[in-house]
């Protein structure tokens, strides 16, 4: 158990802090991604909302 | 409960990342790409302070390089990438089932017959490091570990006497391998290029090497960067039981 944990000691503490780095950094782009498309979606609805003949068109 | 699943999910989600990165270090570190590596990590380590900083312009640079980069890794690890896919289908999954004791055993009987006849020997056996690098050196033999086999290979003057043998499992990798000589200013003069050799090796990855001396027939183990002189076959057998199976409980360092 002991040699477990101590072979390639600092690999896998280099490999750990990396995994930590990485998760987070999705983790933030993911929420960021998410926020833009609400924002983008609600700004569509009051859009709508503030004019309505954007979308209903007298067909020609 | 909707905390604890998602504390769950990120646990799981990180100890995945852990263990994939820890495999890729582990994989390159006995390659060329580790130095590749090392840039990567250098410059995605750069990408992530100047994002802090909010340095747009570097950041911007860094995004277009991480973009090309993809292709470029590609392409410089074209061959480890291949070799690592077709290890994950073949190899490391047969580990669990190896016989360590008969392959110690094997070994240590081919160390002590030739220590009698004074004839020199080499052998590296592969742990979490991979030796690829130095199996490429020889010639791929790809056999089961049996004394007799390791005897004739290091039979003088037949034509894979010389270098090293590689042990990657249960099998003998490949014979007349190159191991780089140890840099270190501290060993003795006295050495033999055998001994450096085993000593070079033990230095650059966490292989256990096993060296008899042409001259005196002393058996010698070098790990790590240290080299264990004149071992008697329980003592061989001993240290090779203790770092061979490293999740065994009464394990040591020499």
């Amino acid at each position: 158990m002991n040699n477990w944990i101590i072979n390639n000691f600092w690999i896998k503490v280099l490999s750990l802090i990396l995994a930590v780095i990485t998760w987070f950094y999705v983790n933030e782009e993911l929420i960021r991604e998410k926020q833009m498309a609400k924002q983008l979606y609600e700004s569509s609805i009051v859009s709508q909302i503030q004019n309505p003949s954007y979308e209903k068109k007298p067909a020609k | 409960m909707d905390n604890y699943t998602t504390l769950a999910k990120m646990f799981t989600e990180i100890c995945i990342l852990w263990f994939a990165y820890y495999g890729i270090l582990i994989f390159a570190r006995g390659t060329r790409g580790v130095y590749v590596l090392r840039g990567i990590i250098l410059i995605t380590a750069l990408f992530i302070i100047t994002k802090l900083l909010g340095f747009e312009i570097i950041n911007w640079i860094f995004t277009k390089i991480f973009a090309l980069s993809v292709l470029a890794f590609l392409i410089i690890f074209q061959q480890e990438i291949r070799r690592g896919l077709a290890n994950i289908g073949q190899r490391r999954w047969t580990i669990f089932f190896l016989k360590e004791s008969e392959i110690i055993n094997e070994i240590t009987t081919a160390c002590f017959l030739l220590s009698k006849r004074k004839i020199g020997l080499l052998i590296a056996i592969e742990r979490e490091t991979r030796l690829e690098n130095y199996i490429e050196s020889g010639v791929e033999i790809d056999a089961k570990v049996n004394s007799e086999l390791l005897i004739t290979i290091f039979t003088p003057n037949t034509p894979l006497h010389d270098g090293g043998i590689v042990v990657s499992g249960e099998r003998i990798a490949a014979s007349g391998c190159l191991f780089p000589l140890t840099q270190n200013p501290k060993v003795s003069a006295t050495l033999g290029t055998r001994h450096r050799a085993a000593l070079g090796l033990s230095e650059e990855t966490d292989a256990i090497v096993v060296v008899v001396s042409e001259e005196t027939g002393g058996v010698s183990v070098a790990i790590g960067g240290r080299l264990t002189h004149d071992l008697d076959r329980e003592s061989l057998e001993r240290v090779l039981n203790n770092l061979y199976r490293p999740d065994k409980k009464n394990s040591k360092k020499i």
